[in-house]
């Protein structure tokens, strides 16, 4: 799509390109420290930040309580029963660790793609991953029937001597889960430690000073650091690269490897991953939208980002849509009855309305429309895809999980799920829990990566000559 | 009695009764005084007002109180304000410490159970049992395997007595008007009330039907003291029957190439007399496609004996005596005539292909009445039969009734009550009934229950009646005391106890010895004095016999029955009712029976034959009936009788497929107020539209209230019949569930006898999986050294009676979870009856399918546990180890039979002390958050490789028996080693009618179906239904 359609006097856009510009015209080095440390640096708090923490610590509060009395009571207080045993507690994992990929994925792959439009979002989209898999993380645990004993899925050696079944995909689950969450952590802690390095600089107050100091790892800036922590970047990069392939398919084989219709099928694993990271475009734009307008960073955050973005949910957006044209496609031509019922069933069963709000939401709506660069690059609609596409994800896998479940194969054995308080509490307060462990971090840590926006500008462009003439 | 008593008394009561009430309650009954108050609490808990006053003190209680589960919760709460009312007194252990057998009592071995017979008095005849006592606590009733009856199956309730015996709110103190006080007190009072009235007027007793020769030999006595007493006997579900009269004739199917059941639902439970025998028997035909029978059903309401029939007519009830007379008429019975009415020409063809196969099987058939059906029908049947020639081949006329002391109970009853109120009643015993609860409505029984002088209630609980009689008595439970009772055959068993009474219970024994010359006479003795004359040889040994083998030999009826009867037909049969009138149909319920089992969990929670209700009754219609009416099922309706004085009662609606039109069924036994923690609460009471002159069918209306009951079905049953192109979700024939089970995923499978014989293998036919025993994969099977337990089902013999359930509730621990529990999908049995209705909702055939775990030999479960907490063990078994499961309930959603059962909440009650007594010391309780299922009774396996071992021996061919095994009256189930070629079960399995469900995936399952074979009759075969092969 061409540029006709935009001012041709924004200085907004590139003139060479024609796209939108990375960053804003105008900035400098100065200007970019001062913005993203003075977010965190002030003093004062403000008041709307407050106001959200306290909706969103209240929510956190409501997952305390409703996981406290799961607790006390059993997996019970959930609508999980015959034939639905998994429910509530299993989609919102999935649909967290969903969000998660697309944190991983643009600070590995894009790094490793040399996409720099990647280094305004990737701070604040990896923070999104961890705070995702902190909440996804939960929901195994806490959905089993004896949770004090989930300790068990690990492989330690007890006194028991009996050791997990590693046939299990639910153990694999384990694996795949805690590398991801490791993995995720370290790599988001040596992005930050140049930061850190700056922020223990500018801080005025002792205590930050000395944690900005502690956390930075002593971090002079000398070119021996920065070639470090570049090589340590680049390895963590190539690390983290295959888990955003590797996470979401070994969830995908939770389902995959069971017979049961509407979960066993091959296509699972690319299109679990696909799925994934279109969730998490959608989750990351949920979150750059407000930011940037809140804390005024249309300069950082550009049209730009939020354009690539949508290409990118475009086109995992199709992927997606293939993988559930694949899904009717295979039930007829598997000549399967089970597969072919369990179909027809999604699709016009007294569940099937779920299937429809799945349509809309991940299909209908958002790829039909994210080819007009005009509506990508409107900054609402956007923000009101990102939550279509957020809420249709989070049906892909109540569809997956539910309406395989509730009519498999003897018909007597059919019955119903219909969720309970508890479970919309759960559901909720984990994302009550998410946003306010974002929230802290956005009031405490530094959003963007500093040194990767200033490495950006025209001005950190060493050309040969200046090399030269540096003479080092 | 006198009033001077009621005065003091009041206070005391007042103040002991009060927390069971409300404030308010307790300021409306100031000032009431004597027996007057005692009334006002039933009547203040019929009104309105103290319903609201309840509702607004508790609201969430009134729900969790029908709710075991959260109901305990409720109890804990409440326990203390309960407890210091004396409402529930607790047994406790002493204080000091106690400890275990020094010396080890004679007869115990740890660890091994002992095993005694005695018999269930059931009011349609005694069930002989053999019952597994553990460490002197009975755990286990069963059939006896050696009784000639019953051969060692049973029944859902037989089974159910054994929770009944438990029963945490039994009743367990004497008690007078509320306080404590002590049989001999009791006994005092009535001996020498009695006594002072010289011949014993104005003492009533009203006993439920005495099955016991030992306590009508005792009655005879007292009768001869005191020839003015008068005894009623009076059980709501018989009264009126030929059961209750005595003239009740025998069936033997075995040589019954044709049996045609009019209203006779002597498939489906005890209710009807010689169950056991008659499923065994029909059963038995089923099982070799050679000989099998041919069963036609004339039923007024569906049943699944109904539904287990080749051919199936659905008639109102007032049409059935008609039709009988038809079917009289065609066959040449002595004075039937034809009624003229109106038959459509359908009917007619039923009719006239009937009684052909009939005259073409003279003597080699039977027609079997319906308990509930107008006396002509009975009388019918009786001509019927003799007209064919089978009376004395196939039907038995006995010589003496199989009840001690046949009456007619519904005018004896009358008679009551009309003395009651007159005045003419100075005492009256109420020997194990509950008048208040059951009486008819037209009686107006409560109001005459005032004017008893003095009224005694024997009885298992404090229920409706003993709330409100001045004395009341625990009853002893029959595995508590020495009783006698006959069989359908007339063997004699001797009731055996094998626990001294939980809380002191007494019985009707007791209660008439105290009137005799000898008062401490033990029931023991009597029984035994009973029997002097009729056990030969030396008593002793006689006795003990007599003990050992369950039954005192030499008294079973006389096989060379009565040849000849006079089985003329006179007078004329009921016109049947307008066939625009809506006719309400009573029935005792499948599973709680007149009431009586109202607090047995068990039975509560095990969903119904046919309609796989649970926890409560409901209206039962047709689909056209709910449709004309403009109702949906769950809908809450009034149902109301006509006659004198109409009367009312709420119930839930719900669609039966083959009910006929225009006609509601409800059962009796529910909506009871005192019942117990349990049963109090559940369902709608249909007595109070229960008339003396319509017991069983009487013509009423129906009217839609609004809201929903909420009712606990167990399986989903869309009844949508429609095809999908209109919106619907069936084939336009079948319903989706039945579409689904019978087509293309080869569920249920099943032949005509024709289609049978042209092609044995049908059962098989397009299965795409490979063969079980073919080495196809890149892991090598396990090899089976020793044992490989399998088991076969025979569909064509399971007539979906539910006795397996009820077993497997005892053998294997099972909790019961509560009605919102079950309505949420969540109920435990670790095996479920599958119903699938086939064809037309009107006319539809139904396939019962027993559905446990089918321990696979690649079983789907094993391999997604992420700990190991399901394995196979080296004789096949699919296992469960508790301990380990962590819960993740992964294995449930890869289960494609869905036979898993998880613990959501803490299901299992580790708190009831009755209830530990219960317990199956062999089987784990399961506690909170651990999945189970059918594990095939590991621990019978176990026990019976145990003692192979000590012999230095295999396990023989039916050693070892599972519990659903052994109650089975069908003998339906087969267990035991495939590897063992020459086993009941691998011949089974090899037969070529044996088929694995959803075969196709290959999950290999370990136990087999035997495809069903129907033996129809070309004249009224329909148009062949199409059931297709399986296919992958």
């Amino acid at each position: 799509m061409g540029t006709t359609d935009l001012k041709p006097n924004d200085p907004a856009i590139d003139p060479a390109t024609g796209e939108y510009r990375v960053i804003a015209p105008g900035q400098t080095f100065r200007s970019i420290t001062e913005k993203i440390a003075g977010i965190v640096l002030t003093p004062t708090t403000p008041l709307g930040w407050l106001a959200l923490f306290g909706v969103a610590g209240a929510g956190a509060t409501m997952l305390l309580v409703a996981v406290t009395w799961l607790f006390l009571k059993g997996t019970g207080i959930w609508a999980v029963t015959q034939p639905v045993a998994w429910g509530f507690a299993i989609i919102n994992f999935v649909w967290w660790i969903g969000i998660g990929h697309a944190g991983t994925l643009i600070s590995a792959i894009l790094l490793l793609f040399k996409q720099g439009w990647r280094n305004s979002i990737n701070r604040f989209a990896e923070a999104m991953t961890i705070f995702a898999v902190v909440c996804a993380g939960m929901f195994p645990l806490i959905h089993t029937g004896r949770p004090w004993l989930a300790y068990w899925m690990l492989p330690v050696p007890l006194t028991m001597n009996v050791w997990p079944q590693f046939r299990s995909p639910l153990m694999w689950d384990v694996f795949a889960v805690s590398t991801y969450a490791t993995i995720s952590v370290v790599f988001w802690y040596i992005g930050m430690v140049p930061d850190f390095g700056t922020m223990r600089d500018r801080s005025q107050n002792k205590v930050a000073q000395y944690l900005y100091g502690l956390a930075s790892l002593g971090w002079r800036g000398s070119v021996r650091h920065w070639m470090r922590y570049e090589t340590a970047s680049l390895l963590l990069a190539g690390l983290a690269t295959p888990l955003v392939l590797s996470v979401h398919t070994v969830i995908s084989f939770d389902f995959a490897v069971a017979i049961l219709p509407g979960w066993h099928t091959t296509i699972f694993p690319p299109y679990f991953v696909a799925g994934a990271i279109y969730s998490g475009f959608a989750m990351v734009l949920t979150l750059a939208i407000p930011l940037r307008k809140f804390y005024h960073l249309e300069a950082l955050v550009t049209e730009r980002h939020i354009d690539n973005m949508g290409k990118v949910l475009l086109a995992t957006g199709f992927i997606v849509a293939y993988g559930y044209g694949m899904e009717i496609f295979m039930s007829w031509y598997s000549a399967s009855h089970w597969e072919a019922f369990m179909m027809w069933n999604r699709m016009f069963g007294p569940m099937g309305w779920s299937y429809l709000v799945l349509v809309t939401c991940n299909l209908a709506i958002p790829l039909t429309t994210l080819w007009s660069r005009k509506l990508r690059t409107s900054i609402s609609y956007m923000f009101f895809i990102s939550i279509l596409v957020n809420t249709g994800m989070w049906f892909e896998r109540f569809v997956i999980i539910v309406t395989s479940l509730y009519r498999d194969f003897l018909p007597s054995s059919w019955g119903t799920y219909r969720a309970t308080k508890w479970d919309y509490m759960t559901y909720v307060g984990t994302l009550g829990l998410f946003t306010a462990l974002f929230l802290l971090f956005v009031r405490f840590l530094p959003m963007i990566p500093m040194s990767e926006i200033r490495m950006m500008l025209p001005g950190a462009k060493i050309t040969a000559k200046t090399t030269a003439e540096a003479g080092d | 009695m006198s009033n001077h008593e009621n005065g003091p008394m009041s206070e005391k009561s007042k103040k002991q009764s009060t927390p069971m009430t409300l404030v308010q309650v307790r300021e409306q009954l100031k000032g009431v005084k004597g027996k007057r108050y005692w009334k006002s609490v039933d009547e203040l808990a019929d009104t309105a007002e103290f319903q609201a006053a309840v509702e607004r003190e508790f609201p969430h209680a009134a729900q969790e109180w029908v709710d075991p589960v959260s109901r305990r919760g409720f109890m804990k709460l409440m326990g203390a304000s309960l407890a210091l009312a004396g409402l529930a007194g607790c047994t406790k252990q002493p204080d000091e410490p106690i400890y275990a057998y020094v010396k080890q009592p004679e007869d115990l071995i740890l660890g091994k159970p002992m095993y005694f017979a005695t018999a269930h008095p059931f009011v349609t005849g005694a069930v002989p049992l053999l019952v597994k006592s553990d460490q002197f606590r009975p755990i286990k009733i069963d059939g006896n395997p050696e009784h000639p009856y019953n051969q060692g199956s049973s029944d859902p309730f037989t089974q159910g007595t054994l929770l009944d015996l438990y029963d945490p709110d039994r009743s367990q103190h004497v008690t007078y008007r509320g306080e404590n006080r002590e049989w001999a007190e009791f006994a005092q009072e009535l001996r020498l009330k009695v006594a002072g009235t010289k011949d014993g007027t104005g003492i009533y007793f009203l006993s439920s039907t005495i099955t016991s020769p030992t306590l009508a030999r005792q009655w005879k006595a007292v009768q001869a003291a005191y020839p003015k007493a008068t005894l009623v006997q009076y059980d709501p579900a018989i009264a009126g029957t030929s059961v209750a009269n005595g003239t009740s004739v025998q069936y033997s199917l075995a040589d019954a190439d044709v049996i045609v059941s009019l209203d006779a639902d002597f498939l489906s439970g005890a209710s009807y007399p010689g169950f056991h025998k008659l499923v065994g028997d029909y059963a038995a035909r089923r099982k070799d496609p050679e000989k099998l029978n041919r069963l036609y059903a004339i039923e007024s309401t569906p049943t699944t004996t109904g539904l287990k029939a080749e051919h199936r007519l659905g008639l109102r009830a007032s049409e059935i005596p008609a039709f009988a007379a038809e079917l009289a008429k065609a066959v040449g019975a002595n004075g039937a005539e034809g009624t003229g009415y109106n038959w459509t020409d359908e009917q007619k063809k039923f009719l006239a292909a009937l009684a052909k196969d009939l005259k073409a099987h003279a003597g080699k058939s039977a027609v079997i009445p319906g308990l509930y059906q107008d006396p002509s029908v009975e009388v019918l049947a009786l001509a019927i039969n003799t007209a064919l020639g089978n009376v004395s081949k196939t039907v038995l006329v006995p010589h003496e009734p199989a009840i001690p002391l046949p009456s007619d109970q519904i005018a004896d009853f009358k008679a009551l009550v009309a003395d009651m109120n007159a005045g003419k009643v100075d005492w009256l015993v109420i020997l194990n009934a509950n008048p208040i609860y059951s009486a008819p409505a037209d009686l107006e029984f409560a109001a005459a229950f005032d004017k008893a002088k003095m009224v005694a209630h024997l009885g298992s609980h404090l229920d409706e009646t003993g709330q409100i009689s001045h004395w009341h008595i625990p009853a002893a439970h029959y595995l508590e005391s020495w009783s006698d009772a006959r069989a359908y055959d007339g063997t004699v068993s001797i009731v055996q106890p094998l626990i001294d009474p939980l809380y002191g219970g007494r019985t009707a024994h007791h209660v008439f010895q105290t009137l005799l010359n000898e008062p401490m006479v033990s029931p023991y003795d009597a029984v035994r004095e009973t029997w002097k004359s009729t056990i030969k040889g030396d008593f002793e040994t006689g006795w003990r016999k007599a003990l050992h083998q369950g039954w005192v030999d030499g008294t079973a009826f006389d096989k060379a029955a009565k040849a000849s009867v006079d089985a003329g037909f006179k007078g004329a049969v009921p016109a049947p009712s307008p066939k625009d009138a809506l006719e309400i149909i009573f029935r005792p319920d499948p599973n709680v029976y007149d009431g009586r089992w109202s607090n047995v969990g068990w039975l509560q929670e095990l969903p119904k034959p046919v309609t796989s209700l649970s926890w409560d009754n409901a209206a039962l219609v047709s689909g056209a009936t709910l449709t004309k009416l403009n109702l949906e099922e769950d809908d809450i309706v009034e149902l109301s009788v006509n006659g004198r004085s109409p009367r009312r009662v709420k119930a839930p609606v719900i669609v039966v497929p083959g009910h006929p039109d225009n006609s509601v069924t409800v059962h009796l036994g529910y909506g009871r107020e005192f019942a117990g923690r349990v049963g109090s609460g559940a369902g709608f009471n249909a007595y109070l539209i229960r008339t003396t002159d319509a017991p069983f069918y009487a013509t009423g209306s129906i009217k839609k209230l609004d809201g929903k009951w909420g009712l606990a079905v167990t399986k989903s049953h869309f009844q949508d019949h429609r095809p999908k192109l209109f919106g619907g979700q069936g084939n336009g024939n079948n319903s989706l569930e039945a579409d689904e089970a019978i087509g293309e995923r080869g569920i249920i499978r099943y032949a005509t006898l024709d289609e049978f014989k042209a092609n044995p293998g049908f059962a098989n036919e397009g299965e795409t999986h490979p063969k079980t025993d073919r080495d196809n994969t890149l892991f090598p099977n396990w090899e089976y050294k020793d044992n490989a337990w399998g088991m076969s089902i025979d569909m064509n013999s399971c007539t979906g009676c539910n006795a397996c359930i009820v077993s497997c509730y005892a053998e294997n621990n099972i909790a019961v979870v509560g009605k919102q529990q079950v309505r949420i999908g969540r109920n435990m049995q670790w095996l479920r009856i599958d119903t699938y209705f086939e064809g037309d909702l009107s006319a539809p055939r139904a396939h019962f399918q027993p559905m446990a775990c089918q321990h696979c030999e690649n079983a789907p479960c094993e391999q997604v546990c992420p700990v190991g907490a399901t394995v196979h063990t080296p004789e096949g078994l699919n296992m469960m180890a508790y301990n380990r499961c962590v819960g993740t309930r992964y294995c449930s959603n890869n289960c494609p039979y869905k036979v898993r059962r998880f613990n959501f909440l803490l299901y299992s009650d580790y708190e009831t002390e009755s209830l530990k007594l219960l317990r199956n010391p062999d089987v784990s309780v399961r506690s909170r958050g651990v999945m189970e299922k059918c594990s095939y009774c590991v621990q019978r396996i176990s026990a019976a490789k145990i003692e192979a071992d000590k012999d230095n021996r295999a396990i023989q061919d039916g050693e070892i028996v599972t519990a659903c095994q052994q109650a089975c009256p069908a003998s339906a189930i087969t267990f035991g080693n495939i590897n063992d070629k020459q086993s009941r079960v691998a011949k089974l399995q090899a037969d070529g009618r044996s088929y694995q469900v959803l075969a196709d995936l290959n999950t290999r399952p370990r136990t087999k179906y035997v495809a069903a074979v129907l033996n129809l009759n070309d004249e009224l075969a329909e148009a062949p239904v199409e059931h297709l092969p399986a296919k992958g």
